[in-house]
């Protein structure tokens, strides 16, 4: 029983890892602490419902037709807003993102009402047994496809212009202007790519649960826990993170019940954040 | 004293004007004053401290549940608001301990995160009706009106009481420290300021008024529930309240929350579907073009330049 409970915890961790990997890279990078995360991972559970709803594609296969359209929102959304007060105290920024929380929730509400969502696949529900233990195909699909995203995030950072551009400006920013890169673009770029792994992280949630404008908060307060607990620093850190997340709620879920979860969340990341703030694997930023 | 003046020309204003008003004035007006006496306890910690306690809204909902649950046993209203303050500062303390030795983001979204686990371990607690919440006995009283004028003056008291600290905080040693702490915690600490002991002073000052409010509260609208007296919106309210008005001053949290209470009824009257797009519009609206208050824009004479100083100053 303990290694199936293992499993689940590992199998919803990844899709974790992904929402807190778009929101630590923009953390650590544009030091901005995005508010408005979840409200962008419900966005992107939206496309993927409405691109299955009208045009009938897999919501695994539209995943990189959500994340391109996220990142033109996220983009923008930096570009021309966020950027603006970029520099202001950090309570500033905090409730800026907070704002724009408030108004995608009431937005993805007005246009598609508080409605419960979900997307019925031909193999949802279905599973494979290796050994004794239950695999529910949509769970796999979905921890594989958190896996490569994660993967190519790092690979992207690591060896394009691009990407080590975003790493010089998290570093040195004045360092990295005197070398050419264009901070205001790099940061808008970062928060782009940050929304675009938040919206992979919203079709990934379509298919496993049901969602509504509402559920963004504790989307975002999840994104935080799985961020504090990887450290700001990494790729690897992140999705460590959401493993050790998604461990933790499974199994509290199981031995204390599902309304207990949250409580053991919660306390827990005040505990790590007071013992050791930057993180389990924590380093300086994306550098 | 001069700059007292007008100020107390308001309060006598707003002591006489109840019999006045129809009830739905009244009952924004009571909003109104509730949301000042937040934000004027706020600006404790976040304006005069610079500690930018985003989960504030924890002791206005401890305040409202102490008051719900002794009242719930039998206690008379303000028997209870001893043991809402006691439990308040004794939290604040408590968690202060560690949680202030925290700076910038991290203690912002530690105390968000303090105030999230507390609503999930309220959400499963007995004593406190979980998730269905409480509701609380009804005040008795000749009728509706004298009702709820009795809460107004209530929280009108809070209020003038949270004024009077703050004008005393201005002009005294433990203000100057908050002040100092804010500028350089460092450099307050190397002139001998007890910064640990300051900021959880200040933090439990900010409770106190925070959890009275919520104790009135409960009591004013006698049907209580974690989702709504945690909710971290009210929070976020205090603050863009006191970010309008202009922080660390005496008067600036009461005209943010005027200005943004009085925006927000007008909204919700007139474009109930959208409010959230409104107020959320609003929030973004102040933090790029007026970081520094309505005030600020104003004094010396208001010049489109100045708007436009104020994004040049945060952008990149």
């Amino acid at each position: 029983m303990i290694i199936q409970i293992l499993i689940n915890g590992v199998l919803l961790g990844g899709i974790y890892g992904l929402i807190g990997l778009g929101f630590s890279l923009v953390w650590g990078v544009t030091n901005l602490i995005n508010l408005a995360h979840g409200s962008l991972v419900i966005l992107g559970a939206y496309a993927t419902f409405w691109i299955f709803h009208f045009l009938h594609i897999d919501p695994f296969i539209s995943i990189p037709l959500v994340m391109v359209a996220l990142f033109i929102v996220g983009y923008l959304m930096q570009r021309y807003i966020f950027n603006l007060a970029i520099k202001a105290d950090v309570f500033l920024t905090l409730i800026m993102t907070f704002g724009m929380d408030v108004l995608l929730a009431q937005l993805m509400i007005v246009m598609w009402s508080a409605d419960w969502r979900s997307i019925a696949t031909t193999y949802q529900g279905k599973s494979f047994i290796i050994g004794q233990y239950l695999f529910p195909y949509t769970r796999v699909l979905g921890f594989v496809a958190a896996l490569i995203l994660t993967i190519l995030t790092a690979i992207f950072l690591n060896r394009t212009k691009t990407g080590q551009s975003i790493r010089a400006v998290a570093l040195d920013m004045m360092a990295a202007r005197l070398m050419g890169v264009n901070p205001g673009k790099t940061y808008a770029i970062t928060f782009g790519i940050g929304t675009a792994l938040a919206g992979a992280a919203g079709s990934l949630i379509s298919v496993i649960q049901s969602f509504n404008p509402a559920v963004g908060g504790g989307i975002t307060l999840r994104a935080f826990v799985v961020a504090i607990l990887g450290g700001l620093g990494s790729v690897e850190g992140a999705f460590l993170g959401g493993i050790i997340l998604g461990i933790i709620e499974t199994f509290s879920a199981f031995y204390l019940g599902e309304s207990f979860k949250n409580v053991v969340t919660f306390t827990l990341f005040v505990i790590i954040l007071v013992t050791r703030p930057r993180g389990l694997l924590g380093k300086k930023y994306y550098g | 004293m001069k700059k007292h003046i007008i100020p107390l020309i308001f309060l006598v204003i707003l002591i006489i004007i109840p019999p006045f008003l129809s009830g739905y004035m009244l009952r924004i007006l009571t909003a109104v004053v509730m949301f000042a006496t937040l934000t004027e306890a706020i600006n404790i910690i976040a304006g005069y401290a610079g500690y930018p306690a985003f989960g504030n809204v924890v002791f206005f909902g401890m305040g409202a549940y102490v008051t719900a649950i002794l009242m719930n046993h039998g206690f008379g209203f303000y028997l209870t608001l001893i043991p809402s303050i006691v439990t308040a500062v004794l939290f604040a303390v408590v968690i202060g301990f560690p949680v202030l030795r925290l700076r910038g983001h991290y203690f912002a979204i530690a105390s968000l995160g303090v105030n999230v686990a507390v609503m999930e371990i309220v959400n499963n607690l007995k004593i406190a009706g979980a998730a269905e919440g409480l509701t609380l006995p009804l005040k008795k009283g000749a009728n509706p009106h004298v009702v709820y004028t009795y809460f107004y003056y209530l929280f009108l008291v809070v209020l003038v009481l949270s004024v009077i600290f703050t004008i005393w905080l201005e002009k005294n040693r433990f203000g100057f420290g908050l002040r100092a702490i804010r500028v350089d915690e460092d450099g307050a600490l190397a002139m001998g300021i007890n910064t640990p002991l300051y900021k959880t002073l200040a933090w439990s000052y900010s409770a106190v008024f925070t959890a009275l409010v919520g104790s009135i509260y409960a009591y004013w609208i006698s049907y209580i529930d974690p989702e709504t007296v945690f909710d971290p919106i009210i929070s976020v309210k205090m603050f863009v309240m006191m970010l309008i008005g202009g922080a660390s001053t005496v008067y600036g949290p009461l005209i943010g929350a005027v200005l943004l209470e009085l925006i927000a009824e007008v909204v919700w009257s007139k474009f109930v579907n959208i409010h959230g797009i409104v107020l959320g519009a609003i929030i973004i609206l102040t933090v790029i073009l007026i970081p520094k208050g309505f005030l600020d824009l104003f004094t010396g004479g208001f010049s489109w330049r100045r708007l436009v100083q104020n994004i040049k100053e945060n952008m990149i």
